[in-house]
């Protein structure tokens, strides 16, 4: 929507609003970061300005990336999270690809596309037990990805086929290289969530295969509430997804609302 | 993808430069998510609509019960607490979420300066790991000295049991959820409301039009379909939370936090009842698909495609 000119009043609440916004969602992360520079006995302490008020910290890093446990959980999510998202995006490409270009008269595509909504919605709770990642986040892909073939000018693909090509070359050589952006966006979101899954991760794994969700739910239990290792942990598990988003910005209202909104 | 590999060899070479026969490709390019996704979803589902008829002790198939294990959802006052806690849960957070995230985006659609960093910040909650944004929240709301309890100690409200109190621990998990999930209400609606034709608005305030005027005739309707949109995901997510009452709370103190999923959970694997828990899990189903079926006609039009 147009403004014409904003007032200054006006301009100085919306300001307030975004600072208090900024505040409100950041908050935790910083606090996160805080507890897990702090000496112990500091994190009993209303202390938030390192250096000036507390003198930082960086032996909890130290010791928490030197356990074993930790080293082969942040190994077990990483290893997971990309099978996951690799296994989806593959199966997932030639799907789109398929649900752009043609038509199926028994079905039609509208109505295949809600189908795989439906699975990503509808079943991961039930099936939580015997569902594997990939099938999780595998209509993240699809619906994506089909939409960005369908935004493509099909005359690239038919001077393909003037050329010569067959189809699974026009798709290989013309279409899949021009939409190889959101390619590795939809697999940067489908690792994002794998590596967040948590239902699953606890249902199906007990020891070697634990992932960071599982071994940080188990922690209090064991060890009580130690802030500053509480720090430690929960930035470890959240750092790489959230800095992958980052990255699949452009992408991800899209991802989240399945392709029907462009963000 | 040996299967592609061995499409790819068939239809290798295609001499007469027309475009290629499209029947046999169609079907190689979907069947192998096709294939997938039944694999691991329909069979898994068949597999708990059969184990819903058999009692489950100590860990082996006993017996066949006919419709027990459904019986058992009417009469059982654990599985009412644990629905009444969900849909308490539920209202509350997509209500705040729906009107807070909407607002924000209707204040800050405009142009103006650090907007992309803005939306960079909010995309933050909605990837950080609901397990460890949950297990944080033990020290965010920390009784004795944490920092909540520290700041409202400043405005006089100092002591608030959050995590000892039923009715304080729900709103606990339901603050880290609106904290979570509300950006994804903003960011949504900011991306539908940019989309929106000025043209539209411009001949309205032409015509005089006033602000309320612009938002009830015109920034609403055209905007429904999105908010519908938004609505049924957020429905469908909050109805099956699970993580963060998990690593909050656990679902106490008592059962005041135990959501539907966190109560089938326990069902399935602390006390080994696969059977009442799949009819649990049934019941789950058919709630959030009365919920997709009502709201899905409202938002079809988004997902129509133009060819």
């Amino acid at each position: 929507m147009r403004q014409t000119k904003t007032p200054a009043v006006q301009k100085v609440a919306i300001w307030g609003v975004i600072i208090v916004v900024v505040f409100w969602v950041l908050f935790p992360f910083y606090w996160a970061f805080l507890n897990s520079i702090k000496k112990p006995a500091d994190t009993f302490t209303n202390t938030y300005i390192p250096f000036l008020q507390f003198q930082p910290t960086l032996e909890h890093w130290q010791a928490e990336l030197a356990i074993p446990e930790i080293q082969r959980a942040m190994m077990n999510s990483f290893i997971i999270s990309v099978g996951a998202a690799t296994l989806a995006v593959m199966l997932g490409v030639f799907a789109a690809y398929a649900l752009a270009r043609f038509q199926y008269r028994r079905v039609d595509s509208g109505r295949l596309t809600t189908w795989f909504l439906s699975e990503l919605k509808l079943l991961d709770n039930v099936l939580s037990l015997v569902l594997l990642n990939a099938t999780f986040v595998i209509t993240f892909p699809v619906i994506i990805l089909s939409q960005m073939f369908r935004e493509l000018p099909r005359e690239l693909e038919e001077a393909a086929f003037v050329d010569g090509a067959s189809m699974f070359q026009a798709f290989l050589r013309v279409s899949l290289p021009l939409i190889m952006p959101g390619v590795v966006a939809v697999w940067i979101i489908c690792m994002a969530f794998s590596w967040n899954e948590f239902l699953y991760a606890l249902s199906l794994t007990s020891n070697q295969a634990i992932q960071m969700p599982v071994m940080i739910a188990g922690a209090e239990h064991t060890r009580g509430v130690q802030f500053w290792f509480v720090g430690v942990r929960v930035l470890l598990t959240i750092l790489p997804p959230t800095i992958l988003a980052l990255l699949a910005q452009r992408y991800i209202i899209r991802g989240l609302t399945l392709g029907a909104v462009k963000g | 993808m040996a299967q592609t590999a061995s499409t790819a060899n068939q239809t290798a070479t295609n001499p007469t430069g027309r475009p290629p026969s499209k029947s046999r490709a169609k079907y190689f390019f979907l069947s192998p998510a096709i294939f997938w996704i039944l694999i691991f979803t329909i069979f898994p589902l068949l597999y708990a609509v059969y184990t819903s008829f058999f009692s489950f002790r100590f860990g082996r198939f006993n017996q066949f019960v006919g419709l027990e294990n459904y019986r058992r959802l009417f009469t059982d006052p654990n599985l009412h607490s644990a629905l009444r806690v969900t849909i308490i849960f539920v209202v509350v957070t997509v209500t705040v979420q729906m009107v807070l995230g909407f607002g924000l985006a209707l204040l800050l659609n405009r142009e103006m300066r650090g907007r992309s960093v803005l939306r960079a910040i909010m995309i933050l909650p909605l990837f950080a790991t609901p397990v460890a944004i949950g297990y944080l929240s033990i020290t965010l709301f920390y009784e004795a000295n944490g920092p909540i309890n520290s700041v409202l100690r400043v405005f006089g409200y100092g002591d608030v049991p959050w995590l000892s109190n039923p009715f304080w621990a729900l709103v606990a998990i339901m603050i880290i959820d609106i904290w979570q999930w509300t950006p994804f209400v903003f960011l949504v609606s900011l991306a539908g409301l940019q989309g929106l034709p000025i043209d539209l608005f411009e001949a309205a305030d032409v015509d005089g039009a006033t602000g309320w005027q612009k938002f009830w005739s015109m920034t609403l309707p055209l905007m429904a379909p999105t908010l519908w949109l938004i609505l049924m995901l957020r429905l469908i997510e909050a109805f099956k939370v699970f993580d963060i009452p998990a690593s909050l709370t656990l679902g106490g103190p008592g059962r005041a936090t135990e959501v539907y999923s966190l109560f089938t959970y326990r069902t399935a694997l602390r006390f080994f009842d696969h059977g009442y828990a799949s009819a649990q899990g049934l019941l789950l189903l058919v709630i959030v698909s009365i919920i997709i079926a009502v709201l899905y006609g409202r938002i079809r039009g988004i997902y129509e495609v133009e060819r």
